[in-house]
C-alpha cells in the first residue's frame, strides 16, 4: 500500500498535455491569421498597413478593399469552415466509435454537394424573381439544404423505436453518398461549359468566393453547432466503451446522438455550402490531435476547432501563393497534404481500422 | 432496499429467451445467476439493466427502473458487460475515469487510483487499455465499474453491482480476488448480482443462486438449497453429483463425478 501513495501523485499526463495544447493551438491561430493578412496577390501586407496606422496616415482606396473586403472575410470564412469540418469529424468519429468516419462517409457532404450543383445547373431555369431574391447565395443555401435533407433521411432510414444503429446508418450513408453522387454525375452531363467550370471549382473546394455576406450566411449556424458540438465532450468518452456502458454510466445515448448529429449535419452543411468539398481536415486533425494528447473529447473536440482553423488557413495561404497571382483550389492543397498524413497514420495504427 | 425483477419476457424474433422470470436480490447479499448456455442468464441481467428491450417489471430500491433517468440509475447501480471494446487508444486510469464522470465520486479523484489498486491493476494505470491481456481488461473494466459506486452504501441507500460473467476469461487467483471484491461490497452493505458460468465458485461465494435452463427459473435459494445433484441435472441436461467440502458443507461439483 505505500506504493499507492506514491501512484496517486502522478500527475495526468495527457491531460495536462491536452489543456496545454489549448494555449500552444489558440497561440499559433492567432500567429496563422496575421500570417493570412499579410500575404496574398497583391504586394499589399499587413506590416506596411499597420506601420501607416501607427504612423498617423491613412490607408489608400487599394489597401482598405484588400484587407477589409478581399483579406478579412476569407480569413473568417477560413477560420470558420476550418474548425466546423475538424470538429464535425472529431464529432462523427466519437458518435460512430469509428477513428475514420467523416462527415463525407455518412452522405452529408454528398447531399450538399448535390445542393449545390442542382443550383447551378438548374438555378437559371427558377423565376426571376427567386433568382434575384437570393442572388449569389443561391447556391450556398441549396448546398445546405441538401445537406440537411440526406441528414435526416439517413436518420429515418438508420432509427427504428428510438434506436440509432451505427452500422445500419454507415451503410445508408454510404448508399446515400452514392445515390447523391449519380445524381450530380446527371446534372454533370447536361451541364454547359460555363455551368461545368464553376461545378469544378466549387467541388475542389474553394475559399476563393469568400465575402462578408456568405460569412455571416454560413457563421452562426457554424458557431451554434460547434457551440453544442463541445458540449458532447463528455457523452462520446461514455460511447467510446459502448452504447449499452454509455447508458449504464448515466448518459442519455439516444439523446447524444440525436444532437450530435444534428451539429454535425448543420456544421458540414454550412461549411460545405459556403466553401465545396474541402477534404481531409475532419479526418487528419482529430487523428493528430489524439496522438499528441489521447483520445478524450473533452478537450479533443476544442482542439480540433483551433487545429482545423489554423490549418485551413495556412493551407489557404499556400493555395493563394504557389501559383500567384493565380491560386489552387484548397481541396488540392488539403488533400495533397493530407491524404499522406492519412495514409501515415493507418500504416501506423492499422489496428484502428478493425474497430 | 432490493432488487426486484418481476415477470422478465424477452424475445429475440419469434424464439422466447425469457419467460416469464423473476428474482429478488437483496443488499448485503451476493445474488448469482447460473444456468447452461442459452439458458437466458445474460438475456436476464440484460433485462434488469435496461440494455435490451424486455416485458415484465423491474424495481431497484423501491423505484420502478424504467421511470429513472439514466444518470439516477448510474448513482445506484454499475454494469460489468461480458466484453469491452474500446473504441479510442485511452489509458487504463482514463478508462477507470469515464466510469466516474457520471457516479457521484466525481469529485473524490483519488477513487480511480485506488479502485485499480483494487483489481491490482495500479501498476498499469498509463498503459493503453488495448495493450492489456482479455483478464487484464475485465478487471480494468471492473475498477471502472467499482470507481462508479464507490461507496457500497450511500445516503442510506445500498448500491449495485451488476456483473455479467465477471470471471469469465480470469485465472484462478483473479478469479478468486474479483468473487473476495464482490463479497466484500456486499459484506459492505451493497447488493452484488452476477451471472456466474463457474458452479464452485458460485458455492463459494453466493448468498442466494437462481438457476435458469430454458428461458424459464428452476430453482432460488441458498446454494445449499439449489445446488442438488437433481436441479442441477435437470438444468445442465446431464448426470451430475454435487459433494461437499467437509467442514463448511459446501456444495461442490466433480466434473470427473458427471455422466452424460
Amino acid at each position: 500500500m505505500a506504493a499507492l501513495s506514491d501512484i496517486e501523485t502522478i500527475p495526468h499526463h495527457r491531460e495536462t498535455r491536452a489543456n496545454t495544447l489549448h494555449w500552444a493551438l489558440a497561440g499559433a491561430l492567432v500567429l496563422s491569421c496575421f500570417a493570412s493578412l499579410q500575404v496574398g496577390a497583391t504586394d499589399v501586407t499587413l506590416s506596411t498597413m499597420l506601420a501607416k496606422l501607427i504612423h498617423g496616415e491613412t490607408l489608400s482606396q487599394i489597401e482598405r478593399v484588400v484587407l477589409f473586403d478581399i483579406r478579412l472575410p476569407r480569413l473568417a470564412m477560413g477560420v470558420l469552415v476550418g474548425a466546423a469540418l475538424a470538429v464535425s469529424g472529431a464529432a462523427m468519429q466519437g458518435l460512430f466509435r469509428n477513428p475514420l468516419a467523416d462527415p463525407g462517409i455518412v452522405g452529408v457532404g454528398a447531399g450538399a454537394g448535390l445542393g449545390a450543383i442542382l443550383a447551378i445547373v438548374l438555378g437559371t431555369l427558377l423565376p426571376a424573381w427567386l433568382i434575384d431574391l437570393t442572388g449569389n447565395q443561391l447556391t450556398p443555401f441549396a448546398a445546405f439544404l441538401g445537406g440537411w435533407g440526406s441528414t435526416i433521411l439517413l436518420y429515418r432510414v438508420s432509427t427504428r423505436h428510438g434506436r440509432t444503429s451505427v452500422a445500419t446508418m454507415l451503410l445508408a450513408g454510404i448508399a446515400l453518398g452514392a445515390l447523391a453522387g449519380a445524381l450530380s454525375g446527371i446534372l454533370v452531363y447536361i451541364a454547359d461549359d460555363t455551368q461545368l467550370r464553376d461545378l469544378t471549382f466549387w467541388g475542389l473546394g474553394s475559399l476563393a468566393g469568400a465575402s462578408w455576406a456568405k460569412v455571416f450566411a454560413a457563421g452562426p449556424m457554424i458557431l451554434l453547432a460547434i457551440g453544442v458540438s463541445l458540449t458532447l465532450g463528455r457523452g462520446l468518452n461514455g460511447l467510446a466503451l459502448g452504447e449499452a456502458t454509455a447508458a449504464h454510466i448515466g448518459i442519455d445515448v439516444q439523446r447524444m446522438k440525436s444532437t450530435g448529429i444534428l451539429a454535425v449535419a448543420g456544421a458540414t452543411g454550412a461549411a460545405v455550402a459556403v466553401s465545396g468539398g474541402i477534404g481531409f481536415i475532419g479526418i487528419v486533425v482529430p487523428h493528430l490531435l489524439r496522438l499528441a494528447s489521447g483520445p478524450d473529447h473533452r478537450t479533443l473536440l476544442l482542439n480540433a476547432a483551433l487545429l482545423g482553423a489554423t490549418l485551413l488557413i495556412l493551407a489557404d495561404m499556400i493555395a493563394r501563393v504557389v501559383i500567384a497571382p493565380a491560386e489552387l483550389p484548397i481541396g488540392i492543397v488539403t488533400a495533397v497534404l493530407g491524404a499522406p498524413v492519412f495514409l501515415w497514420i493507418l500504416l501506423k495504427r492499422r489496428g484502428l481500422v478493425e474497430l | 432496499m432490493s432488487l426486484i425483477a418481476e415477470n422478465i419476457r424477452v424475445s429475440y424474433g419469434k424464439r422466447e429467451a425469457l419467460r416469464g422470470v423473476g428474482l429478488t436480490a437483496l443488499p448485503g447479499e451476493v445474488t448469482a445467476i447460473v444456468g447452461p448456455n442459452g439458458s437466458g442468464k445474460s438475456t436476464l441481467l440484460g433485462a434488469i439493466t435496461a440494455s435490451l428491450a424486455y416485458q415484465g417489471r423491474v424495481s431497484l430500491n423501491g423505484r420502478c427502473v424504467e421511470r429513472m433517468k439514466p444518470w439516477e440509475l448510474a448513482a445506484i447501480r454499475a454494469v460489468l458487460p461480458q466484453a469491452s471494446r474500446l473504441a479510442f487508444p485511452f489509458t487504463v486510469i482514463e478508462v477507470v475515469r469515464i466510469g466516474l464522470q457520471s457516479g457521484t465520486a466525481g469529485d473524490r479523484p483519488e477513487v480511480p487510483m485506488q479502485a485499480l489498486a483494487r483489481v491490482g491493476l495500479a501498476h498499469y494505470a498509463h498503459r493503453t487499455f488495448q495493450e492489456l491481456s482479455g483478464g487484464e481488461a475485465q478487471r480494468a473494466m471492473l475498477a471502472r465499474v467499482l470507481a462508479q459506486v464507490w461507496a457500497p452504501v450511500e445516503d442510506g441507500q445500498p448500491r449495485w453491482l451488476l456483473l455479467d460473467e465477471p470471471v469469465s476469461s480470469l485465472d484462478i487467483a483473479h478469479q478468486l480476488q474479483v468473487m473476495e471484491i464482490a463479497r466484500d461490497f456486499a459484506r459492505a452493505g451493497g447488493g452484488v448480482l452476477a451471472v456466474m458460468h463457474d458452479l464452485n465458485l458460485t458455492a463459494l461465494y453466493a448468498d442466494r443462486v437462481a438457476v435458469l435452463a430454458d428461458g424459464e427459473r428452476l430453482a432460488f435459494g441458498t446454494p445449499a438449497e439449489v445446488l442438488t445433484d437433481e436441479t442441477l441435472s435437470r438444468a445442465y441436461g446431464c448426470a451430475l453429483r454435487v459433494s461437499a467440502t467437509p467442514p463448511s458443507g459446501v456444495p461442490f461439483i466433480l466434473p470427473h463425478a458427471a455422466s452424460a
